[in-house]
């Protein structure tokens, strides 16, 4: 018992973070009505300026290098963009540089964060309908941590602290006479997030700044009115809530590694929503609770009687959305929304004609381009066309519903394992495989259809909330459950078998009617098997054609209907909630099909193929694409990491880095949600802006993916400079 | 002959205040019933009530023979109970023609399958009941066009053509005619009667005095949430009750034409400045 409840007490150090990070959310939040889930992202940019600063004096700004040193521009001259400045010169300083310019500098770059975040997405978007702040939202997620992955790698980067927050402290033992230790900077940490909290607090009530805020909160025409200006309060309150998350990102250091600081935005958001996004002294509480509540149970976890199935991580990570569900459960509809009356307009949604023609030369052109591309690049191809696969899965979810579902990918995961799972039989597929996988022995077909409908299960399951719920409290529920996805399901021993947690090997026999049909080639030991392309070539197809087709037919038109208005749309005679769960099963359905062809390309499977990070990269480029067309998911293929544009830029301009590619692609879609309002290159014709390629891509459907691919490329490089 | 609607003691309590008060309304089956009543007298709340838009604190509704108290909004408009919005409510992203086929057809649990493989359903009566409701109310030319590129007024007149494109037994009309300006207003009065002959009924709310009583058979007159009157447009015409308060005073009449004249004016205004 005292064991549990000294977890519980511990737990306040995460809970901190939580609480600060929540802070900051309340902020950007009052000032501009948006919920911020890159803030997570900002407070891990701004702890690594500083963590980098103390170890190498160099000072690292938010962005990297994107100009190739190529030909021409290298002839020029023109090679470089500024992004690393040597501050610290470690001959003057022995040893570390001096705390507080270091700190100092940090906050500065946390400040320039919150400029940025303003005046290049959340301004632009301030009429944007929900959708596009959402992905905005995103975007600057995505960016942030793609630019963490390449300026500070990625992970395994461990600070030892600083100053009173520092793991060797001796910890307090036997506190309140409980036993048991507690680390010390865990109490240096609430304090740092109750001043913080009774500080906002303070200048919210008693400051006229404060007061401003909240007029324009409530009422932003009423504000303007009164000779406040909205954008004005808005930015000041983006600096002011980076700030808060660069301090928070700093203190937390020494007790988590620079990948994981993205994700910390879940338990912000629970904290947030707990204190009703307007709330800070409830929102500092609702952080530290979180913080106990995920310490408690993972304690809990260790006893005897705790069900075996439900590992500690997935306790921990579930903590979190637990209390974001039960917020928005039971206090939803009471929750300020600012800005849902004008909702902006929503991007076009044309039918599609002629989809067989369209379908047919798709796939002939990706057959040819099949054969015509040996080892790499083969593998290459169906690494854009199953990205393509899964983007069909975000178009009916997103693009036609328009439900913000941010955990598709996390099922394409959880359907790719549970194939694995109802294929083992106990018995070693390949002779180098690690694990033998126990299971239900079933024939490949078999376990496919079954896999498919595990995973479209448990997407009506996720889908539930949307129910209740709409906009961008959907994507805080579907973004949160995506860690306790990964935690709970995808990466459970009892439920995929030994090894889920680590790597894990499919089996190497995927075959259909007595075909082999897996991507990894045995003789060449790549995965370029031509009957797997083939055969991934055909599904999409299918699945391409049924997708559009939907758009052609009723349920896309009320699908769409819904979107736009489900008071009008529950007039017209449609039944909300059951077309909701339609449009969910079918995504999740695509989703998973996705993830086993995944499964089926690459000899071994692993969690992270599914992280968080992946998905929200690829939502990134079917949106910059088109997310309401077939093309857009065509185009969006292309365009992803390890897919066919970045790969053929990369001969060109030597090797580019993941992270660089999601950066651009995170680029692109802010840009994409401001210019075109997420029509993406699939429609460039109705804004007039791409008359040109279309016209191309009439005469000869075949070359439609270059010509466009190139046009978004220097669009979005563009847009970076 | 049977009635198509019938409200007994339906009420509607908004924090303490009753918006609809024991409101007993009848809608005979092919009949065309008018509810007039000045701003603020509940008109609206009245549908939003029947139609399941907001929750009635007393009373029934009964539908086709049957109590609806119970059911969903999107279950009263497929037994055939399909209201319009004042407030437009079109689907902006869908086409002209778009808005209406969601409206007609109904589907079925499989119907997703049938789409995804382009094999819709094509139902000749529904297909020619859209192709009528786009006539009637003159949007022929418009069918592929989105809402937003129309006129205010053609876009409240899609309204009322998604409606008739429901089949419904009884259609709801909030304020159809607000807005329009007289050519559409012309189309709408001309047509409406034309309504009857398809099969439905019809339910009224209007401000303007001169449409609802030269189309009505039948007319309730509501203030504050509380029927005063009711009879045939000749009655109501006659009535002191509803001059007094309709109009406010016994000379009402010449200042509710000016009036008129001047809210067109602001409607033309107001047009003006959307364009």
């Amino acid at each position: 018992m005292n064991q549990f409840i000294i977890a519980l007490i511990a737990g306040v150090g995460t809970g901190s973070l939580y609480a600060m990070l929540g802070t900051g959310l309340v902020v950007a939040f009052r000032g501009s009505g948006v919920i911020n889930l890159g803030h997570g992202a900002v407070a891990g940019y701004s702890a690594y300026v500083f963590n980098e600063l103390r170890t190498s004096g160099d000072l690292f700004l938010p962005w990297f290098d994107i100009i190739p040193e190529w030909g021409v521009l290298q002839t020029l001259r023109i090679s470089n963009i500024p992004t690393r400045i040597h501050v610290f010169d470690f001959e003057m300083y022995i040893g570390k540089p001096p705390l507080l310019p270091t700190f100092l500098i940090s906050i500065g770059v946390s400040v320039l964060l919150g400029l940025m975040m303003h005046l290049l997405v959340f301004r632009p978007l301030r009429n944007a309908p929900v959708l596009g702040k959402v992905i905005g939202s995103v975007g600057v997620l995505l960016y942030l941590d793609s630019v963490i992955a390449v300026n500070f790698g990625g992970q395994n980067r461990s600070s030892s602290g600083f100053w009173i927050f520092r793991p060797d402290l001796e910890p307090v033992s036997n506190f309140l006479g409980l036993g048991g230790t507690i680390p010390r900077a865990n109490f240096y940490m609430l304090l740092v997030a109750v001043l913080m909290g009774a500080f906002v607090f303070i200048l919210y009530r008693y400051t006229r700044f404060g007061v401003s805020t909240r007029a324009a909160d409530e009422n932003e025409k009423g504000a303007s009115l009164l000779g406040y200006s909205p954008q004005l309060i808005a930015g000041i309150n983006w600096v002011f809530s980076s700030v808060l998350a660069g301090i928070a990102g700093i203190v937390f250091l020494h007790k988590t590694q620079p990948s994981l600081y993205a994700t910390f935005v879940v338990g912000a958001l629970g904290a947030a929503l707990f204190g009703k996004l307007t709330s800070i002294p409830m929102t500092v509480l609702g952080g530290l609770i979180i913080g106990a509540m995920s310490s408690g149970g993972v304690s809990l976890a260790t006893q005897d009687w705790w069900p075996g199935w439900l590992e500690s991580e997935g306790v921990r990570t579930f903590m979190p959305l637990l209390v974001i569900i039960l917020v928005l459960y039971f206090q939803g509809d009471k929750l300020p929304i600012r800005g849902t009356l004008s909702a902006g307009k929503q991007p076009a949604a044309p039918a599609s004609r002629n989809v067989t023609v369209g379908v047919i030369a798709a796939m002939g052109f990706a057959l040819i381009l099949s054969n015509v591309f040996v080892s790499k690049w083969e593998a290459v191809l169906t690494t854009s066309i199953l990205a393509t696969l899964f983007m069909f899965s975000l178009i009916v979810i997103v693009g036609y519903l328009g439900q913000i579902s941010l955990a598709q990918y996390s099922i394409a995961g959880f359907a790719a394992f549970m194939m694995i799972r109802f294929i083992g039989d106990g018995t070693l597929q390949r002779p180098d495989d690690y694990y033998v996988i126990t299971g239900l022995g079933m024939p490949t077909i078999l376990s496919f259809v079954c896999a498919v409908i595990a995973g479209t299960l448990l997407g009506l399951l996720i889908g539930l909330p949307a129910l209740r719920i709409r906009g961008v409290q959907l994507a805080v529920v579907t973004i949160s459950s995506v860690l306790a996805i990964e935690e709970l399901l995808t990466k459970s021993r009892s439920l995929m078998g030994t090894g889920a947690a680590s790597i894990q090997p499919t089996p190497s026999n995927p075959s259909w009617f007595g075909q082999y049909i897996g991507g990894f080639n045995k003789e060449t030991f790549r995965t370029d098997y031509w009957k797997y392309s083939l055969f991934l070539i055909i599904i999409t197809a299918l699945v391409g054609a049924g997708v559009v087709n939907l758009r052609r037919g009723n349920t896309g038109r009320r699908f769409l209907a819904i979107r736009a208005n489900e008071r009008a749309a529950a007039a017209a005679g449609i039944n909300v909630k059951n077309a909701k769960m339609l449009g969910f099963g079918i995504s999740s359905a695509i989703a998973s099909i996705a993830g086993v062809m995944l499964a089926y390309k690459i000899p071994a499977v692993q969690a992270e193929n599914f992280a968080i990070f992946s998905g929200l990269g690829l939502l990134a480029f079917v949106y910059l694409g088109g997310i309401t067309t077939g093309y857009g998911a065509v185009v969006g293929g292309m365009l992803v990491a390890g897919g066919m544009m970045p790969e053929f830029l990369g001969v060109h301009f030597g090797d580019v880095e993941r992270g660089m590619i999601n950066a651009v692609g995170a680029v692109g879609l802010i840009v994409n949600a401001i210019v075109t309002g997420g029509e993406g290159v699939a429609l460039l014709q109705s804004n007039g802006l791409g008359k040109i390629p279309l016209r191309l891509l009439r005469r000869n459907p075949d070359e439609d993916e270059d010509s466009e691919a190139n046009e978004e490329e220097t669009v979005t490089e563009g847009a970076s400079i | 002959m049977s009635n198509i609607l019938e409200t007994k003691g339906l009420t509607v309590t908004f924090g303490g205040l009753n918006a609809c008060d024991k409101v007993d309304l009848i809608v005979p089956e092919g009949k065309f019933v008018g509810l007039i009543g000045p701003n603020g007298a509940g008109k609206t709340t009245f549908i939003d009530a029947i139609t399941g838009y907001v929750p009635t604190s007393a009373g029934t509704a009964v539908f086709n023979g049957k109590d609806i108290g119970e059911l969903k909004p999107h279950e009263r408009a497929q037994h055939g109970l399909v209201r319009t919005f004042q407030s437009l409510e079109l689907f902006e992203d869908l086409s002209v023609l778009d808005n209406l086929l969601v409206a007609g057809y109904q589907t079925r649990w499989y119907s997703f399958i049938l789409d995804m493989l382009y094999m819709p359903r094509k139902d000749d009566a529904i297909e020619e009941r859209i192709q009528w409701a786009l006539k009637i109310m003159g949007l022929e030319d418009v069918a592929e066009s989105m809402p937003s590129d129309l006129s205010h007024g053609r876009r409240k007149l899609v309204g009322v053509a998604r409606a008739l494109a429901a089949g419904p037994k009884l259609i709801l009309l909030d304020e159809p005619a607000a807005g329009l300006d007289t050519a559409e207003s012309q189309i709408l009065g001309g047509h409406l009667r034309e309504f009857l002959d398809h099969d439905m009924s019809v339910f009224l709310i209007d401000h303007d005095m001169g449409l609802v009583l030269s189309v009505c058979d039948y007319i309730y007159v509501l203030d504050f949430g509380k029927i005063i009157a009711e009879g045939t447009p000749q009655e109501i015409r006659e009535s002191a009750t509803v001059k007094k308060a309709y109009l406010g005073e016994e000379a009402g009449e010449i200042q509710a034409q000016a009036g008129q004249r001047m809210t067109s004016l602001q409607q033309d205004h107001a047009e003006i400045e959307d364009d």
